[in-house]
This record gives structure tokens, C-alpha cells and sequence, in this order.
């Protein structure tokens, strides 16, 4: 059955996608703060062990152990959001459990022993939650937990405990952004135990408008409340951008269509291009697509995914070796050439 | 407004600190903040904004009766990882899963501070089975701090009144005793 707020239809121009987090620890281990080299060794084997033979319909996941991976390998997972800056940069032994698709995946020896993640593309946090709730199932049916009476879940940080759950939406807000309605919008949102937070910053990485919105608080609601909840806000959220995409359109088309148009030409043409310029110029152009100005020949119009697609470390590992900055360049302007939707 | 601290950058954070009994109002940019207070910038911070926030808002709310209160509050360390009420202060975060119980005193209030709720509602481990254990483990004194705690934040002062005398009652007998025995070893 879908869920009422699939039915209202698409809300793609705004919502790119929904991810639920859920934090668990075994009860056998000291938290990652307290965590020996030792201790940790012997977490990732276990969890990795408990939890072998793990499938979807696409078949069996992928096991490994991060250390493994080369520091560019792991940069690209976290371009592509399967793994944390944290889990990245930590020296500790620490391990990855991933679906082949990657909507679904588990840290191991995170801030906490697991980070159960589910992923989905849209509106669609149902699916999300649901793809984490039933790894989680597994997972406690394997290994002992540490829960509480009274606290639910204990986690390294009070700020997880209860459910440890994180749900977020990843949007994209380039009219409220513009129209500098953002800071006042997040704190309106903090008001109801929602964060507003940039998912690619102004400033180093081009102005993308892409954010995430999601819940604060982890203890006192059930799951599906706090799902609830958030899925209330950003409907709001979705309401108030596209009424402000509609007002500036409404007085502004021409400059905007004019700049659309130019922007979709530099990336059409350009023969080097650095990830700066190249995100805010997709920032542009999605913002093209998703209200109808710009209209692609093949139905293939994901800009979103070519904006992760063209993270330095996911260019690296699609050509398989290290490049310079100017060849790198030199790549993604031909890249974004060859995947550029055809208008 | 420029920040009270540095005046170079625009204030963001508006901070209040109460330190023996003095209350300090300042407006703080995020880099002074983050030297002078315990809030992180999100960036820094990564997911945890609220955690580096957790020992300002237990030491403001012991701070005007740092005491004997405090006194014993960091004597507190879990046997289980180690850790001590100073560094739970300083890092924001727990040890391991027993550290829940061994600060519960303090934390209980930290908890609900972050969380705006104290209990939990949501999923539990499948075959998870109540344990009464921590119940019988607490000590006469234990349980009428518990119940100390709960008619200050209800404001029952007379019961809470009443409530003090008996734990002080209680704590000159255990005194005595152990005056007893140490006096029968010797």
C-alpha cells in the first residue's frame, strides 16, 4: 500500500533523497570512546562474522574491512554518502557492510559499534526506515544489544539514545536560498526538534543549495512518530520552496531562463572545469529541469547524480589511477560533456 | 553586532554562563565560542552539535551549588570502562553502557535537557527481557535521592525538606557504624 505522502505525487523538484540512521552497540563492548585497537580488531570481526551471508534481491552484499580500502577508495564511498568523514579519518580498524546498490549499509566501529543506514531515492523514508529496521532485526537476533529500561538503545553520545534513529531528507532549496529566507526557516525549524544543516557547503564547494533536514531528538517518540513528524516539516519545507520558485519565475524569467541556458552552454562546451564551478553550474541547471525550463530529450535527467559522479575521488576511481588537478579538470569537463542530458 | 569577545566577527551564539552564583551574558561569534565554551562549530562538530553543550548545561546547573554535591559527583567513575565524571564533563559522551547507570544522577537531568523526554517508547531487541536487578542494587540512601530529585523538579519543597532530613539521618548512621568498625579493627 503506498503511504499518503507517496500518493500526493512527485516531490522530486525538491526531495533528492531519504536515508534513516540507526545507532546500536553490543552490549560486550565498550563504546567507541573507550574502544582499544585490540577491542576494535575484535568488534569488526565479530559484527562481520554475525552478520556474513547477508542478501538482497540483488544478491549477496559486500563485506570489508575499511582498512583495506586505499584513502581514496574510502573518500569516494563518503562522495557518495555510504560512509561518514568520521569513519574516514579514523585510525581504528573499521568495517563496511554494503547492499550492491548501496541503499543499504552498516558501519562497524563508528562513533557507535553500528550504523545501520538505509537509503532511498525521492520521498520515500518509508522504504528507507523499512531496509534498516529489518537489518536491525537481524542483527539483534545475532548479537546482544545495549538497551535500557528506561533510555532504549545506549549510545556513545546522549544525543542518539532512546531509538537511535536519524532520519533525513537531502533537498534542494536554491529559490529559499536565494531569497535568504534559510537562516530564519532553520530557526523555525529548531522550534520543532528539526535541523536544517548544508550537505555540500557555500564557499569551497560552489553554491549548490542542497541541504538536509532532520530530526533532533532520538528519545521519547516512537520511530514511526519521529518519522511522522519530520515528514510533516519538510512537506512545509516543499510548500514554502515552491512557492518562492514560483514568485521569482513569475518576476524574474527571463534573467533566470537566460542564465539556465548559459550555464547548461558552459557545461555543454567547457573543456576544463574544476568541481567549484562545475557544482554550482549543475546546482543551475537542476534548478532547470525540476521547474520545467530546461526539458530532456532522454527521460534520463538525474543531475544529482552526476553531481556526486564528478566529486574528485569518484572521477579518480572511474579512471582507475591518480591524476593531476589540471587533468582532472580536463576529465570532468569531458565527462559532464558525454552525460549532460540532451536537450 | 560584532562579538563581545574578538570584535572582528558577527556574534551568532548568545551565552550565558553562571559561575558562583554570577550570571555573564555574552554574544559570541562561533570561533570565540568554540574557544571559550564547549560549543563546536557544526563542521567541526560533525553530526554533534548538542553533546559539547552537555557539561555547560550540568556544571550551569550545579554551578551555584558546586558543594558537597559536586564533591561527590566526581569521585563517581564507572568500574566497567573507567571513565570519570570529569571526562564524561569534558568529552560529552559515555564510556560504555553501563557508564548510563553509574551517572545516572547527573545524567538523568543532562538527558532530558538534549532530548526534551526521558523515556523511551520506540522498538526494543527482539526476546528482550526486563531486568529488575538495578532496581534491588540501589542502596535506602540511593532511592530517597531518587525521590529527592523528583520533588525538587516538581517543587514539592516540604517533601523535599522532609526527604533531605531522612537521607541525613540516614548517612550519620552509616557514619557511625563505619566509626564503629574501624574502632573494633583497631
Amino acid at each position: 500500500m503506498e503511504k499518503w505522502f507517496e500518493e500526493k505525487g512527485n516531490f522530486s523538484d525538491v526531495v533528492i533523497s531519504s536515508r534513516v540512521r540507526l545507532a546500536r552497540n553490543l552490549r560486550e563492548y565498550p563504546f567507541s570512546t573507550r574502544m582499544s585497537a585490540e577491542g576494535a580488531a575484535s568488534l569488526v570481526n565479530e559484527v562481520m562474522g554475525q552478520l556474513s551471508g547477508l542478501t538482497d534481491s540483488d544478491g549477496v552484499f559486500y563485506f570489508c574491512n575499511l582498512s583495506k580500502l586505499s584513502k581514496a577508495e574510502r573518500i569516494a564511498m563518503m562522495e557518495r554518502h555510504v560512509l561518514s568523514p568520521q569513519i574516514v579519518n579514523k585510525k581504528q580498524e573499521t568495517g563496511l557492510i554494503v547492499s550492491k546498490n548501496e541503499s543499504l549499509s552498516i558501519m562497524v566501529n563508528e562513533e557507535d559499534h553500528l550504523r545501520i543506514q538505509g537509503m532511498a531515492g525521492g520521498m520515500h523514508i518509508e522504504k528507507a526506515f523499512q531496509l534498516a529496521n529489518e537489518i536491525d532485526d537481524i542483527a539483534s537476533s545475532k548479537m546482544e544489544f545495549a538497551f535500557d529500561e528506561k533510555y532504549g538503545y545506549l549510545t556513545t553520545c546522549p544525543t542518539n539514545v532512546g531509538t537511535g534513529l536519524r532520519a533525513s531528507y537531502m533537498v534542494f532549496l536554491p529559490a529559499l536560498s536565494a531569497a535568504g529566507k534559510l537562516k530564519l526557516l532553520s530557526e523555525e525549524l529548531n522550534k520543532y526538534g528539526i535541523t536544517l544543516r548544508g550537505m555540500y557547503g557555500e564557499g569551497s564547494e560552489g553554491t549548490v543549495n542542497i541541504y538536509q533536514i532532520s530530526n533532533q531528538k532520538t528519545l521519547g517518540n516512537k520511530e514511526q512518530e519521529i518519522i511522522d513528524n519530520l515528514n510533516n516539516i519538510v512537506l512545509q519545507v516543499i510548500r514554502q520552496e515552491r512557492k518562492r520558485r514560483e514568485y521569482v519565475l513569475m518576476n524574474n524569467y527571463d534573467i533566470i531562463e537566460d542564465q539556465i541556458y548559459r550555464s547548461y552552454g558552459v557545461l555543454k562546451y567547457a573543456r576544463q572545469i574544476n568541481t567549484k564551478d562545475a557544482m554550482t553550474l549543475l546546482s543551475q541547471i537542476k534548478f532547470g529541469f525540476d521547474t520545467g525550463i530546461l526539458k530532456s530529450q532522454n527521460k534520463e535527467d538525474n543531475i544529482f547524480r552526476l553531481m556526486m559522479e564528478i566529486q574528485p575521488y569518484n572521477l579518480l576511481q572511474r579512471e582507475g589511477k591518480m591524476l593531476g588537478n589540471i587533468q582532472r579538470d580536463k576529465i570532468r569537463a569531458e565527462y559532464i560533456r558525454t552525460m549532460l542530458p540532451i536537450l | 553586532m560584532l562579538c563581545s569577545r574578538c570584535h572582528k566577527r558577527e556574534a551568532k551564539i548568545y551565552y550565558t554562563e553562571i559561575s558562583n552564583g554570577e550570571k555573564k551574558e555574552q554574544f559570541l561569534c562561533e570561533e570565540c565560542a568554540g574557544e571559550y565554551t564547549s560549543f563546536q562549530n557544526q563542521s567541526e562538530a560533525g553530526e554533534m552539535t548538542i553533546g559539547g553543550l552537555l557539561s555547560s548545561i550540568i556544571s550551569n546547573y550545579y554551578a551555584d551549588s558546586i558543594s558537597k554535591e559536586e564533591e561527590e559527583l566526581l569521585k563517581l567513575q564507572c568500574p566497567t570502562c573507567k571513565m570519570t565524571y570529569e571526562q564524561l564533563m569534558n568529552e560529552g559522551k559515555f564510556g560504555c553502557a553501563d557508564c548510563y547507570h553509574v551517572f545516572k544522577q547527573v545524567m538523568d537531568k543532562g538527558i532530558r535537557q538534549i532530548q526534551g523526554a526521558d523515556v523511551h517508547t520506540g522498538k526494543r531487541p527482539a526476546g528482550y527481557v526486563k531486568q529488575e536487578e538495578e532496581e534491588i542494587k540501589l542502596t535506602e540512601i540511593d532511592k530517597l535521592t531518587i525521590e529527592l530529585q523528583a520533588a525538587v523538579q516538581r517543587e514539592e519543597y516540604e517533601k523535599a525538606a522532609k526527604l533531605r532530613d531522612q537521607i541525613k539521618e540516614l548517612r550519620k548512621q552509616e557514619e557511625l557504624e563505619k566509626k564503629a568498625e574501624s574502632a573494633r579493627e583497631v
